[in-house]
């Protein structure tokens, strides 16, 4: 059967095919853009953050007697031993933050020394000692970690950055892009003048603002500080991470009575905030496309009905001339294709033109091209399946319809 | 005529009453989804202090470095360094200022049993009371003078009096906040300013803080900021004293003036103040002062988040779909009464009078699905709550006030009636003679 | 060619029972031109809709060419239809949204005629009842006379075994109904069989044979006799 004469008849009574096909048109708009949407956040949410996730946590101890360095570092001393003895325990270290804990420390490096310019790299900074590396469970993949001689406590008059320092791939390829050779012995300057040489590198570390376009780039630093509140991340034996918590927590608070304990989170939960707005969209997303598909497809459903009911005479005489019901079911399964098809196409330009309106104003991912056909598809199906109960009805409308005298 | 066509309206919604109810769910889904996002981003994007937002103002200066600006294209740092919060205070040329940084202290109840727990601490100078009209229950802030003098005092939030002292009038009684002694001068009555637009430097919706006390204070007892710090470069030793005297910004300050017109005269005077610091050697970079009143303020540092920009405009797509799918339904119901329109029109009825007709039907549609807009609306909340439900201050972001309610019954109206345009236009054009063949 | 033996139609609802025909015979030869005639409620719009295939039959056979096409399911029904019957309604019933050409298209659509086939037969039929330059023509662009004869194309293009006709002239004026049944009977002298089912007892003296239904049933005696006794019983 021709597409032909059927064309030329919708193009008589437009209304009711100009409805369906704008619907889908918007529908498939929504529809493209709600995926690329989605599918940006859930690439970012899966991104592998560089620890160990499911086995880490950490906390904050917080000291509220009047500030003395020295009795600082013994208590630190004292933690860490406290805690790398306890059985479970893989690892700990003392540091200023972890990946995406959203708050922590950045600094701007630069190949020359001298007051900072434009083409300083930012880099998340994490003071670390020896244990740092395991504890974190990054991959060493050239060079090797700190010595223990190489990590010093923090004078309380000097800043001076130290001398060493470990980094990010990511890290390396922003600083040394030309390189092609290892990074390990190369040096940068740090807080305007003073050096620092690489010792190694490792795979991947996050910093801790999973937003920021440098969030790839990290360095650590072998330098043992004494702040007020001072951060333990923990690496525990798989299966012993959720009994260690509340133990350490209780372990510590009562070693000493002049700072309290707080803030015991597992990397699972930080990893959950920092990503609640990208998790939450696609969910608001997900459900948005399901509902719109359902409005869509019943909406569909009415029109056509309304359609066929409109020529339920038509409908008469075609059979009575001879059409088959499966001819009459297909009559309409084709005109339904036509108006999808024109739906899609306007859809497809719509989609495209929204698109590139919201990567203007709000700095969204372009859209992958593969999700226009893909969302095609399945507006199609969901037209075609859409009118299918109509026409199956229209199908068995009876031919002595033409016979009655209207 | 206007009841006459109610009840004519009324009829012929009965009469249908599947048609009617599938319309009036078209159109409250579709204005669920955009009250929802609409009703959040007026959460959002509010002004605590609209009522005197022109005459406060959010100080910035551009100390930093000269050859990298602190954002594109030529934007000076969101905060202030300690030498200019304190010497731009001391001028007092303003009717009112203050200079303020948040700070985590260790509250210790009283009790041996009770817990010591961390809490931000604001410091901040006396002004900042009166020039944020922040509400007193009990007592008051602090002067001029204990700004000075030092004494240990603080003002509660309305939560806190509650959690230390049970709520009662606590003015008088002392706080223990790490190992040392404060005096409560004041308790505020609850104060939930959102955004919290005089600090929006980390999360403008974590509400605003629950213990105050005297800026110098503070710095006197070296307290380190617990909000933004950065420094362009280092300060001159690893004491706190070199940090105070550094380039480093770390301060948020706001001042209040008489009124709109004082605005270029306090500007000028921080053009002066600049450009004598910069005969000491400071401020290598042009002039780039800034004094933005708080809505300015909120709009350049782009508190409503582009996400929920894009969620609208989805979501008005969305409203598109459904009223389609409204017109559709009602150009069905038109289809259906063609032999009552002719008939009308037979007896009399001119197209203006249909059209009057079908417009307050579709009226009366839309103010029922509006009606039950607001509801899809309260559970798009609810569903927003739910999966942001790790922000602790999602709830009130989620409320609705009588603004939006009203906005949404007034949206569903417009929708209506504009999707009935067609199908009425439709309607009127059903010639008397049509339906009424005699066979 | 045609014929009906006793065949029965009879309408259930859940109360009641209607015997619509009883035992109506009919045999129809090719080349006739028959009248089938009776006043309303007699079963003549049923016997239409069974002669038609419009409807199926409670009992009795229905043979077309030596074949029983009773007992056919919808799929062979419509083909036959299709290819054997050609329809004249009352109300003409063109679609209003094709233009003429497509409307005389649409049984040859069905029959599976390549293009230039069908545009043969459409051109052939329609020149036969002298509407060739109406082919872009909407139905509503013409008149009710016109109207029938673009009907009378779209019966004819299929080449079917013999024409149905029911009261073509119904919704004419005197005038446009003469030169329709005019056509009509050239149509049938040069060879189509043609079955014409209506109440006008002018427009049964036109055709060559006329058979009476009365209740359901084949009747005989004069038409006068038969509407006299339906206008008073």
């Amino acid at each position: 059967m021709d597409i032909g004469p059927i064309w030329r008849a919708m193009l008589k009574n437009k209304a009711g095919f100009v409805l369906i096909a704008l619907q889908i048109a918007v529908t498939m708009t929504i529809m493209v853009n709600a995926f690329a949407i989605m599918q940006e956040r859930a690439n970012n949410v899966s991104r592998d953050s560089g620890i160990d996730q499911a086995n880490t946590f950490a906390l904050v101890s917080v000291s509220f007697e009047e500030y003395d360095s020295e009795k600082m570092k013994v208590l630190i001393d004292e933690d860490l031993a406290l805690i790398r003895g306890l059985p479970g325990v893989r690892n700990a270290v003392a540091t200023n933050s972890f990946p995406l804990r959203q708050g922590g420390w950045s600094m701007g490096l630069q190949l020359e020394p001298g007051t900072m310019t434009a083409d300083a790299v930012g880099s998340a900074i994490y003071f670390v000692d020896e244990h740092g590396i395991d504890t974190f469970g990054s991959r060493i993949i050239d060079g090797k970690n700190f010595t223990p001689e190489q990590v010093t406590w923090k004078p309380l008059d000097d800043n001076t950055w130290p001398a060493y320092g470990i980094i990010t791939e990511a890290l390396g390829k922003e600083l040394f892009p030309e390189e092609q050779g290892s990074y390990v012995g190369k040096s940068f300057y740090i807080n305007d003048n003073d050096p620092v040489n690489i010792v190694g590198v490792i795979e991947r570390l996050q910093a801790p603002w999973e937003g920021w376009s440098g969030v790839e780039r990290s360095m650590l630093v072998p330098q043992r500080r004494t702040p007020e509140f001072q951060r333990y991340v923990i690496r525990a034996e798989p299966g012993y991470r959720d009994e260690l918590m509340p133990q350490i927590e209780e372990l510590l608070a009562n070693s000493n009575k002049d700072r309290l304990i707080r803030d015991v989170t597992t990397m699972d939960e930080v990893r959950k905030l920092a990503y609640v707005g990208d998790t939450a969209m696609i969910k608001i997303l997900a459900f948005v496309v399901g509902m719109l598909t359902v409005i869509t497809g019943l909406g569909i459903v009415g029109l056509a009905s309304f359609n066929v009911s409109r020529r339920t005479r038509q409908i008469g005489i075609r059979r009575a001339l001879g059409a088959s019901k499966p001819a009459i079911v297909r009559y309409f399964m084709i005109e339904n294709f036509i108006v999808s098809s024109v739906g899609l196409i306007i859809g497809g330009i719509l989609s495209v033109a929204l698109n590139i309106a919201m990567v203007e104003a709000f700095a969204l991912e372009p859209l992958a091209w593969y999700v226009i056909p893909i969302a095609m598809i399945a507006l199609w199906t969901v037209g075609q399946a859409a009118v299918a109960g109509p026409a199956r009805k229209a199908s068995s409308i009876s031919p002595a319809i033409a016979t009655r005298s209207s | 005529m206007f009841r006459h066509y109610l009840k004519l309206g009324v009829l012929s919604i009965r009469a249908n009453p599947a048609l009617s109810a599938l319309m009036v769910a078209a159109i409250a889904v579709g204005i669920g989804a955009c009250m929802s996002i609409v009703t959040v981003r007026h959460v959002m994007s509010d002004n605590p202090v609209a009522h005197k937002n022109d005459v406060l103002y959010h100080v910035q200066l551009d100390n930093w470095n000269p050859d990298d600006p602190y954002g594109e294209p030529n934007e000076p740092p969101e905060q202030v360094t300690y030498l200019d919060a304190t010497a731009l205070h001391q001028a007092g040329r303003a009717f009112r200022q203050t200079i303020s940084f948040k700070s985590d202290r260790v509250v210790q109840p009283d009790g041996d049993d009770a817990r010591p727990f961390q809490e931000l601490v604001r410091a901040t100078t006396a002004d900042f009371f009166a020039m944020f009209d922040v509400p007193f229950e009990f007592g008051g802030g602090w002067d001029a003078a204990a700004d000075q003098t030092e004494e240990r005092v603080v003002v509660l939030s309305s939560e806190m009096n509650q959690r230390l002292f049970g709520g009662e009038d606590s003015v008088g009684r002392m706080l223990t906040m790490n190992n040392e002694s404060y005096r409560v001068l004041g308790v505020l009555q609850e104060w939930m300013p959102m955004p919290k637009f005089y600090d929006l430097n980390n999360n403008p919706y974590e509400g605003a803080e629950e213990i105050y006390v005297p800026f110098s204070l503070a710095v006197t007892g070296k307290w380190g900021s617990s909000g933004n710090n950065s420094c362009w470069k280092s300060p001159d030793g690893g004491d706190f004293a070199a940090y105070l005297a550094s380039e480093c910004i770390w301060i948020q300050m706001w001042v209040e003036l008489r009124s709109a017109s004082e605005n270029d005269t306090y500007m000028q005077f921080l053009d002066d103040y600049v450009e004598e610091q910069k005969s000491l050697g400071r401020f290598p970079r042009e002039l780039n002062n800034r004094l933005n009143t708080p809505a300015e303020w909120m709009v350049d540092r782009e508190v409503v988040d582009d996400s929920v920009s894009v969620l609208l405009s989805l979501a008005v797509l969305f409203l598109v779909v459904c009223l389609l799918n409204t017109i559709g339904l009602l150009l069905a119901k038109v289809m259906r009464r063609t032999n009552d329109i002719s008939l009308r029109r037979a007896l009399g009825a001119s197209k203006s009078a249909l059209f009057s007709q079908y417009i307050i039907e579709a009226g009366m549609i839309g103010v029922a699905g509006g009606l039950a807009g607001i509801g899809m609306t309260w559970l798009g909340l609810r569903g927003i709550e739910s999966v942001f439900s790790d922000y602790d201050f999602i709830a009130y972001l989620v409320s609705m006030d009588w603004t939006m309610i009203m906005g949404a019954v007034a949206l569903a109206i417009v929708s209506a009636l504009g999707a009935a345009l067609y199908p009425t236009w439709r309607a009127c054009s059903v010639s008397p003679a049509t339906t009424l063949r005699i066979q | 060619m045609l014929k009906m033996s006793k065949v029965s139609k009879t309408y259930r609802t859940d109360t009641v029972e209607t015997h619509a025909l009883r035992e109506f015979s009919l045999t129809v030869d090719e080349g006739e031109f028959v009248s089938v005639t009776g006043p309303s409620g007699s079963g003549k719009t049923t016997f239409l809709n069974i002669a038609g295939m419009l409807e199926e039959l409670t009992s009795g056979s229905y043979e077309l060419d030596s074949r029983d096409i009773s007992k056919l399911n919808d799929k062979e029904r419509s083909k036959v239809r299709n290819e054997k019957i050609g329809f004249i309604f009352q109300s003409f019933n063109l679609i209003p949204e094709l233009d003429i050409f497509d409307n005389v298209d649409v049984p040859l659509r069905y029959r599976g005629f390549d293009a230039s086939e069908r545009s043969r037969r459409i051109e052939e039929s329609l020149e036969m009842v002298g509407l060739a330059s109406r082919m872009k023509h909407f139905p509503a662009q013409l008149s009710g006379g016109q109207q029938q004869r673009v009907a009378i194309a779209r019966a004819l293009a299929g080449e079917p075994r013999f024409l149905l006709a029911d009261e073509p002239t119904g919704n004419l004026d005197t005038h446009m109904a003469d030169s329709v049944l005019d056509l009509l009977t050239e149509i049938n002298e040069s060879g189509t069989t043609i079955i014409m089912v209506t109440h006008e007892l002018s427009l049964a003296d036109r055709a060559k044979r006329n058979i009476f239904v009365r209740d359901g049933q084949v009747s005989d005696g004069p038409p006068e006799l038969h509407f006299a006794t339906a206008a008073n019983g």
